[in-house]
């Protein structure tokens, strides 16, 4: 799966999970994590629903390292493998 | 019951009720259960394991399981000091707060308590019974507050004895062990009581631990509770919502409330072993004040507690910054409330979280970022204070300056000058926050 298809379905998973960043443009940058809506309940609802979609597990404590989506996708590619 | 042990209150039990479910877990994705006779044995054995190691302080890395459980009443057993450590916090951070606690052994995530075992120590004397639980304030760096089984047990009676919990009941506890609020209202309480408390499965189960374990009762923060609400994830069955911890908008309480929900609202800090007043009546920011606990408001109106029995022994190692808070046996909250008419407590405020401007003129900044935020439609910010100005900070604000002053006009124009924000500050970082919520003042002040 190239990254490009991660971050397709990665930003449907934010955008279903938060339906406030609608219209909000989502790239690489986007701080996602404690911002723009995007609280701590939100952002742990958004962690099961991308290792459920890509049957990854993300360490716990790794989580408040993870800042933009870009750091969201270099973690899934990461522990996919 | 009031206990003096956590010994002691298994062991009663195990007595009285030897058969009656203590703890509910996940085991193989089934709920097991384990009796009061079966914990006190399990917490027996494993005590009895930890003495022969011969340590003297353990730090744990908490995560909620029934091993992480039995491992701290077993090492409270044993007299072996235990300082509870929050495992997401950067490893440089961990590895300070492991020195710093005089912590000699590590229980937890295996590869994280590797990594920090160069931080060891030689250990402590006389750390017996102590629990070392970290707060971190809004204004200060984090620091260790020294409570003991006693404070705890003591501060679970008092809840116990305004909300009690019967051997019918289930108490989910979904929140961390180590935030005295999870230990006491989410493990303590529901013991204390005889009542069975179910061990909730962490960060990623907050959205179906309800339905797994259908508890009867519940102690939740207000951004889980917010969460819960939202995701509809309550269990039928569920009687009483206790929430605390944090400041919680009425709307959250309404809701639950509307759900046939008991809601209750509790106040308390690290400090105190958790609770000092609950609410029990309809108003749920009027709250009853526990029976081992005094309160009184100071001419200043900031909440000054008294209670012998929950009180901590003070910051670890800190002598100095116990007396800025701890005289006398009275502790300053730094909290602002009043009582009214009927002996209720009402919390209204942080006293730190105000600014005491060059006019004389005091800013409450929980209110007048709750009145920025109506108009600003939500957002990452923060007021802060430098020299004589009122600074507006802000992340991820797309707006110009000129058209977040536009949108703040109501606000400017309401205001005394000294009170109006004088220049916006854009920060390319998040704004320093707790784990709660709450801006920590001294970091922005810093950062700006």
């Amino acid at each position: 799966m190239t990254r490009q298809e991660i971050m397709e379905r990665t930003v449907k998973i934010i955008r279903d999970c938060v339906p406030e960043l609608e219209g909000v443009e989502l790239n690489e940058n986007t701080v996602v994590n404690t911002d723009m809506g995007m609280d701590s309940m939100n952002f742990i609802l958004v962690i099961c629903k991308i290792e459920a979609e890509f049957d990854v597990r993300i360490p716990n404590r790794l989580w408040n390292r993870l800042s933009t989506l870009g750091d969201l996708l270099d973690a899934i590619e990461k522990y996919r493998k | 019951m009031r206990f003096t042990s956590f010994a002691e209150m298994l062991g009663h039990y195990a007595e009285q009720t030897p058969d009656a479910p203590a703890l509910r877990y996940e085991e193989g994705g089934a709920v097991t259960e384990m009796t009061y006779e079966e914990l006190a044995e399990a917490v027996e054995r494993c005590a009895a394991a930890l003495r022969a190691e011969g340590k003297t302080c353990l730090g744990v890395l908490p995560d909620g399981s029934l091993a992480c459980v039995l491992e701290i009443f077993a090492a409270v057993r044993t007299g072996i000091q235990v300082a509870l450590l929050d495992g997401n916090l950067p490893t440089q951070v961990l590895s300070g707060l492991v020195t710093y606690t005089d912590a000699d052994a590590l229980w937890g995530d295996a590869e994280l308590c590797g990594e920090l075992g160069e931080a060891l120590t030689g250990g402590v004397q006389n750390g017996a019974g102590r629990l070392l639980f970290f707060t971190s304030g809004t204004t200060e760096r984090s620091k260790a507050v020294v409570l003991t089984e006693k404070s705890l047990c003591a501060s679970a009676y008092n809840g116990g004895s305004l909300l009690p919990l019967s051997a019918e009941d289930t108490l989910l506890c979904m929140l961390p062990l180590g935030h005295v609020f999870g230990f006491v209202c989410g493990l303590l309480w529901g013991l204390s009581c005889g009542a069975c408390v179910a061990l909730g499965r962490g960060p990623r189960h907050y959205i179906d631990d309800c339905l797994f374990f259908r508890p009867t009762a519940l102690s939740v923060v207000p951004t889980l509770l917010s969460f819960l609400l939202k995701q509809n994830l309550f269990n039928d069955g569920l009687r009483l919502l206790l929430v605390g911890a944090g400041d919680c908008p009425p709307v959250l309480l309404e809701s639950a409330r509307a759900m046939g929900v008991r809601v209750c609202f509790g106040y308390g800090l690290t400090e105190t072993s958790s609770g000092v007043a609950l609410s029990l009546g309809d108003d749920p920011y009027a709250m009853t004040v526990c029976p081992d606990d005094t309160i009184t408001i100071a001419p200043d109106g900031e909440i000054l507690i008294d209670t012998r029995t929950c009180m901590m022994q003070g910051y670890y190692k800190w002598p100095e910054e116990t007396n800025t808070v701890l005289s006398g046996g009275v502790l300053n909250t730094g909290d602002l409330g009043h009582f009214d008419e009927n002996g209720c407590l009402h919390v209204t405020g942080r006293k730190k979280e105000m600014f005491v401007l060059s006019d004389g003129t005091k800013l409450f900044l929980p209110e007048a970022e709750a009145e920025l935020r109506a108009m600003l439609g939500g957002g990452d910010f923060a007021l802060a204070l430098r020299g004589e100005q009122i600074i507006l900070a802000v992340h991820g604000e797309e707006r110009s300056d000129e058209e977040l002053f536009r949108v703040i006009a109501p606000y400017q124009k309401n205001r005394p000058r000294s009170q109006k924000v004088a220049r916006i500050s854009r920060q390319v970082a998040p704004l320093p926050r707790t784990p709660t919520g709450k801006v920590k003042r001294w970091e922005l002040n810093a950062r700006l």
